[in-house]
């Protein structure tokens, strides 16, 4: 699916966009800047109509029978066979809701919009069934973490003198939360470097390798997480004889997000419009200079957000911490040997560990957990949330006093050129300039 | 986008002969070229070594058994009798449960947020799917285990009790007619695993229909209701048969997924090595687990054969990913979707 | 083309200041945090026996105060064994010596000779800990014999009922639930023990398992348990314990160690001894057992050094002994190899000296027996042999080792209490709680309480699992301990707190938990004032119509043998199942028939 990306005559015939006036409205509109055309694959689509608005009768259909089908259940329940048991009470409601419903709509609708009644009910419950079912994970671990998460040592103290049946206000899990942060850090350290070049390679290259490291690319992210855990275990640990260690965790976990992230950071780039290449090839800027000034800033936020992403992955987890680091309950700052605690292993540990204080500790870790993979999770859609190339209005703002600085000096070199009467020649790599252009490009 | 590259004749007269172009790298673009190129040549050696080392490793212990590897279900290698039947049945149980689940759930799920929810609504249900995608794997495996397990033998005595005489269903020593038989043969079962591995499915799936599904040209759309569809009749015949490749993609990729999860199974599960089909009885496995499980304590021989139990897991992902990219590549929609 | 800019370069230089101050400040806070531990400590690392978990993990918490920072990982003997082999750990904890030829087809572990030395560092009990219920009440008191108990974990013997293990106990009526053995998933050095034991005492029960387990020919004492379906195998210690405490796991008996059973407040099984007693694994008990234990003394083979050899364990005929009682070992590496190295066998000496003295103290109140003075002078010796330890002379009457005594006999050992006239076979059978429910007497027909003997000797320590029969401590963290016959209005109350009532196949509402039959409101329906011989011995249910419906808060209070009533057998899709669809049609249809009778009509009205 890689190579067909523009190749899709939809998609192609949707963006083709009317080239914008090079000069329109240079200091007053956010798009005068040359480097921000609107064109983007994925937004391009003509926008959708609303259809159908719910008018006041229909709500008050919903309501009628989601009231009496509730009665009706109630009923059931409660009076007349006496059954039990809070799943059954739901489905029983939701069998009786879509039958009233229906049978309730047939009276002023015809069959067609019964149907589409029924399954418009039905599909706006499965949303709600996936909702209810992410809000009770998220609620319920809060809930039972919550009686560890009140108490300040929880995030000050780590386990070293905690025995598990202890109260809750000695020992927490800093170990693990400072053990995640160095894990994670050194993983980032490994991994984005080479994974951001790989992706840039993946994009700007032209050489025949590109497929064949696409390929393993993909390949490997298919990879589980436990197998990348055991590779590094054999050789990281057995072979080598580095001692179990954070190191040994960040490189399991640098492994297992490295496709993660080259893969999600490739695509971003190749959203980054192509007549932006051209257009800083046509200015005779060399490939590196068009990569590091137009390609990457551009995809900045896109690739922010991949890297996030694959951060929220890596984090969350378990079995290649598991496998190579090992649990540790105190604190470690050496990553270079020894134990080091990560939170989902903390996570697995104390839970399985039964007592009550263990588990609410158990359970408070992954809150933090949680509230760490939730504050990533949130950056990631305020950077990610513009598609490449698309400004926040503050950079925006930035981006045209910038334009208008440069106008006033390039205005200024002309003002002078003119007053020395040199006439500009041609720069003689041109050429250069324009093959790179013209590799730019796709094929479908 | 790149149309314009080519030169046109606007103004009439001779045809432009094609120039030769040819390429003379700067030094600074050759460092750039080699730069990048080296780096797409380490993630392949990386990659490359992990693969190649799997192999090495578990040539070993697959060469001792051979093809007894596949159709043995007990795990002694130090015994020389080893063989994944029991687990990858397991995996592959597991997994077709959670998307058995799932699969329902996250269609519904997309077409809800691409045709029906309303604008306002549909931004908030994407970033929450996405969120659930982002939850890690050991508080699902937390909620499954301290909150699912209690909820799920309920409906696992239920389905028993009605359906076994579907093998499926069947639950070896549990008698349905005695209110004192053990609750213990419906825990710790394959469909337990299967639940909370489809929470973490939906999404998966979730996200790439969505995609697929937005992408319905609108014409199509509005020819429908133009010739008088309900929204639903314009989903069953344009959008479904729009996103099909979506679909099937979605699902394998979430069965990808599935296949690999270890450590919320490996917290819901309690393993057992022999096979057996009937997904509510108490114990399960899976390749993961069983690498979780053994690692610690397995001899030289023993990691060797945990490493050709991880190969097969691995290719087994590998191919079922494959298969995903194909399908939603192929399909009308898939073509700028990042499956 | 940002960057091109100044201000933006500038802004950029100042992003990172500030990225790297913050991270600085993290190292540092980081840093200043932990207690600054003496300098000479090393951070040590250990792995391996979770039956030994509890006491090695309290003394990891006591040696904190002198800076001592050890990991412990609970992953089980055979891992804890192999990790040490592979140079990832400092020490490993194991149940049992290196397997240089074991008999159950796992491969030989080879430790390199010399480098490394056995140093028991506690001992205990496996104890069975069960999850039983009669009618909603917990049975605390059960009792099996030997064989019993392997042939439950054999599967030979499936459901509680079985006349075999009603035979064992005469005062109970054992219901007909089904028998969920919970064992080791992995390597482990107890289910070696287990396994060792049952070869010795019942090799025939083991024999046939083997063999339909698949595990035959290699049919020697394992750390593996085969399992057949029906079995569940769990991780560690915990992972039996938090299984079998679970509320849908009535019915689940798992082999853990003493101090798991404490921990969870479950009973365990008192099994029988030699001498025709049913003993629990009390810290004492396990003394008592364990001075039948052969330890090896030929110190010029450091490979058997200090091993144990149980068969003198299984077959004492102390009245007061326990046959599953054995020693649990440190293995220390005697050489400088893979991660460990000097500094490391400073801090490890250290940790050792501590756990074979001052920790001895307290691991009786664990529910783990102290090491006898032999084993202690032995274990000082086996500490001299790592490298780097700084060699302590430690006055071992310091150590305030409660087995030690003036005449080199053990004080616990002679101090352990004989076992009651009850707990002797065939002669009736103790109400007394035993494990973590010392307090929680179970109800035990009136005849099958043995009189007590005059001359029987009285607790002489109030160990956890001997408290004298009928005194009830008020405040008990654990419900049901009211006497017989009076009623606790208002007060939770075994049966109330699970309303969790589900259907049965017959659509009659039977509570999850108790399986007892359950009126719509959700309160358990019970019976009180049968006739206990009335019971149906094979589903251990009472039957009788003579009794009066009394609330469950009154009637779950009541010790007295309570009974259920009559249970309906009936298979799925009968009458009662026709009549509850019949009334769900009928009440949807009550609720739908005018809007449809509305639009017939008015379908009529305008055709």
């Amino acid at each position: 699916m890689t190579s067909t990306l523009r190749a899709d005559p939809i998609a192609t015939d949707q963006h083709v966009d009317e080239p914008q006036p090079p000069n329109a409205g240079r200091s007053t509109t956010l798009w005068a800047s040359t480097t921000i055309p609107r064109s983007d694959v994925r937004r391009a689509a003509p926008s959708r109509r609303p259809i159908r608005s719910w008018s006041k009768r229909d709500m008050q259909l919903l309501a009628g029978v989601a009231l009496s089908s509730i009665c009706t259940t109630l009923l059931i329940f409660g009076r007349l066979t006496s059954w039990n048991g809070k799943v059954g009470f739901a489905i029983v409601t939701f069998l009786v809701f879509l039958v009233i419903y229906a049978v309730l709509s047939s009276l002023t609708e015809n069959r067609p919009a019964v149907i589409d009644r029924v399954m418009t009910v039905l599909l706006a419950s499965a949303a709600i069934v996936a909702i209810v079912a992410l809000a009770s994970v998220i609620f319920y671990t809060f809930g039972r973490g919550w009686s560890a998460l009140r108490h300040l040592n929880f995030y000050t103290e780590d386990l070293r003198v905690t025995g598990p049946e202890q109260d809750l206000d000695i020992g927490g899990v800093l170990h693990a939360i400072v053990g995640t942060t160095i894990i994670m850090v050194m993983a980032l350290v490994l991994t984005v470097p080479v994974a951001i070049t790989c992706a840039v390679y993946l994009t700007e290259s032209k050489s025949r390798a590109v497929n064949a490291v696409r390929t393993i690319v993909t390949a490997m992210t298919a990879l589980p997480s436990i197998v990348a855990g055991l590779f590094v275990f054999a050789t990281w640990v057995l072979v080598f004889g580095f001692p179990r260690s954070g190191l040994a965790a960040s490189i399991a976990i640098s492994i297992m997000m490295l496709p993660i992230i080259i893969r999600s950071a490739d695509v971003v780039l190749r959203l980054v419009p192509g007549s932006l290449r051209e257009a800083a090839a046509a200015l005779g800027a060399p490939q590196w200079r068009t990569v590091w000034h137009v390609v990457l800033p551009t995809a900045r936020s896109g690739l922010t957000t991949s890297v996030i992403l694959g951060v929220a992955r890596g984090i969350g987890e378990t079995a290649p911490v598991l496998l190579t680091s090992g649990y540790a309950t105190s604190l470690n700052l050496d990553p270079s040997q020894n134990p080091m605690a990560s939170l989902p292993l903390t996570v697995f540990k104390l839970v399985s560990s039964g007592q009550d204080n263990q588990v609410a500790r158990g359970f408070g870790a992954a809150s933090v957990l949680m509230a760490i993979v939730l504050v990533l999770f949130v950056t990631a859609r305020v950077l990610g949330g513009r598609p490449a190339g698309r400004l926040s209005p503050r950079q925006a703002r930035r981006r045209v006093a910038q334009s208008a600085s440069d106008l006033v000096r390039i205005d200024a070199l002309r003002a002078a050129r003119v007053e020395t009467n040199v006439i500009a020649a041609p720069r003689p790599p041109a050429r250069e300039a324009f093959s790179h252009g013209s590799t730019q490009k796709e094929h479908p | 986008m790149t149309t314009t590259l080519r030169p046109t004749t606007p103004h009439g007269g001779a045809p432009d002969t094609p120039r030769t172009l040819s390429l003379r790298l700067g030094r600074s673009d050759k460092i750039f070229t080699r730069g990048t190129f080296a780096s797409g040549m380490i993630v392949l050696s990386i990659m490359g070594a992990v693969g190649f080392f799997l192999t090495l490793e578990s040539t070993d212990a697959l060469g001792k058994v051979g093809f007894g590897f596949l159709t043995t279900s007990v795990w002694e290698p130090d015994r020389g009798v080893f063989g994944i039947k029991a687990v990858v049945t397991f995996t592959i149980l597991i997994a077709l449960v959670a998307v058995a689940i799932a699969l329902p759930i996250s269609i519904a799920t997309a077409l809800f947020i691409a045709e029906i929810a309303p604008r306002r609504l549909r931004s908030l249900l994407v970033s929450l799917v996405d969120l659930m995608a982002a939850v890690p794997s050991v508080v699902y495996g937390l909620w499954g285990a301290f909150l699912m397990q209690g909820q799920v033998i309920g409906v696992s005595r239920w389905i028993n009790t009605w359906f076994s005489w579907i093998p499926l269903f069947k639950v070896e020593g549990a008698d349905p007619s005695n209110p004192l038989s053990n609750a213990t043969v419906y825990t710790a079962s394959t469909f337990v695993a299967g639940v909370v591995v489809a929470m973490m499915v939906i999404p998966i799936q979730c996200v790439v229909m969505r995609e697929v599904f937005s992408q319905v040209p609108p014409g199509e759309r509005e020819g429908a209701f133009a010739l008088g569809s309900t929204r639903w009749g314009m989903i069953r015949v344009v959008t479904i048969p729009f996103g099909r490749g979506g679909i099937i993609g979605g699902t394998m990729l979430g069965l990808g997924r599935a296949l690999g999860e270890t450590i919320a199974v490996y917290m819901v599960i309690s393993s057992r090595f022999d096979v057996s089909f009937n997904v509510l009885e108490a114990g399960s496995n899976s390749v993961s687990a069983l690498i979780a499980l053994r690692y610690g304590e397995a001899s030289e021989f023993g990691l060797s054969a945990l490493f050709a139990a991880g190969l097969s897991l691995f290719m087994i992902t590998l191919v079922v990913n494959f298969v995903a990219s194909w399908f939603v590549s192929r399909s009308r929609s898939g073509a700028s979707s990042d499956a | 083309m940002t960057s091109l800019n100044p201000t933006s370069r500038r802004t950029a230089r100042r992003r990172f200041a500030m990225l790297s101050l913050v991270a600085a400040a993290l190292v540092g806070s980081a840093s200043a945090t932990p207690v600054t531990a003496a300098p000479s400590y090393q951070r040590i690392s250990g792995e391996g026996s979770s039956w030994s978990a509890n006491a090695i993990d309290a003394m990891r918490v006591n040696v904190e105060q002198f800076g001592i920072i050890v990991n412990y990982n609970a992953t089980g003997s055979t891992a804890g064994r192999k990790t040490f082999l592979n140079g990832t750990v400092d020490f490993a904890a194991s149940d049992i010596p290196f397997q240089f030829q074991p008999e159950d087809g796992s491969a030989p572990e080879n430790p390199a000779p010399g480098s490394y030395a056995y140093m028991p560092v506690t001992a205990g009990g496996t104890a069975f800990m069960y999850n039983l219920k009669i009618n909603g009440q917990r049975v605390t008191n059960l009792r099996l014999s030997g064989e019993n108990v392997s042939k439950i974990f054999t599967g030979a013997i499936k459901a509680w009922n079985d006349p075999a293990l009603q035979a064992d106990n005469p005062g109970i009526t054992l219901p007909a639930r089904n028998i969920v053995p919970v064992v080791r998933a992995e390597g482990s050095g107890s289910t070696q023990q287990f396994t060792a034991w049952m070869i010795a005492t019942h090799p025939e029960v083991w024999q046939e398992y083997c063999e339909r387990s698949g595990r035959a020919p290699s049919c020697g004492p394992t750390s593996f348990y085969p399992t057949v379906t029906g079995m569940i195998s769990q991780s560690g210690d915990l992972g039996v314990s938090e299984y079998v405490k679970q509320s849908f796991a009535e019915g689940a008996i798992g082999y853990v160690n003493y101090s798991y059973a404490l921990s969870a407040e479950f009973p365990v099984v008192k099994m029988l001894n030699a001498a025709g007693f049913y003993t629990e694994p009390t810290p004492n008990n396990v003394a008592v057992s364990l001075l039948k234990s052969r330890i090896n003394t030929d110190e010029s083979n450091p490979a058997k050094y200090l091993t144990q050899d149980l068969s003198g364990v299984y077959t004492d005929t102390d009245p007061r002994s326990y046959q599953l009682s054995s020693y649990s070992y440190l293995i220390l590496p005697t050489k400088v190899a893979g991660q460990f190295n000097e500094a490391k066998g400073l801090t490890l000496g250290a940790f050792a000296y501590y756990a074979m003295c001052q920790a001895q103290q307290s691991s009786a109140s664990l529910g783990y027996s102290p090491m006898p003075v032999n084993l202690v002078e032995a274990s000082f010796e086996q500490i001299r042999k790592i490298p780097g330890v700084q060699v302590q002379d430690i006055d071992i009457r310091q150590c305030k080792n409660p087995t030690f005594s003036a005449d080199g006999t053990n004080v616990l050992a002679n101090n352990a209490a004989q076992p009651q006239a009850c707990d002797k076979q065939g002669v009736g059978m103790c109400p007394t709680g035993t494990g973590g429910l010392p307090n929680v007497p179970t109800a035990v027909t009136a005849s099958s309480v043995g009189s007590p003997t005059p001359g029987s000797p009285t607790p002489a320590t109030p160990t956890p699992g001997s408290p004298t029969p009928g005194t009830p401590t008020p405040g008990s963290p654990t419900p049901g301990t009211p006497t017989p016959g009076s009623p606790t209005p208002g007060t939770p109350t075994p049966g109330t707190p699970t309303v969790n009532t589900i259907l049965d196949a017959t659509g009659a509402p039977v509570d999850a938990v108790t399986g007892a039959p359950v009126d719509p409101t959700g309160v358990p329906v019970v019976v009180v004032g049968v006739d206990p011989a009335a019971c149906d011995p094979d589903t251990g249910v009472c039957g009788g119509g003579a009794g009066q419906t009394a609330d469950a808060p009154t009637a779950g209070g009541a010790v007295g043998p309570i009974t259920a009533t009559t249970l309906a057998k009936s298979s799925a899709w009968d009458a009662s199942l026709a009549l509850v669809l019949l009334i769900v049609i009928l009440t949807v249809g009550v609720v739908l028939a005018p809007a449809l009778a509305w639009r017939f009509f008015n379908e009529a009205r305008t055709s």
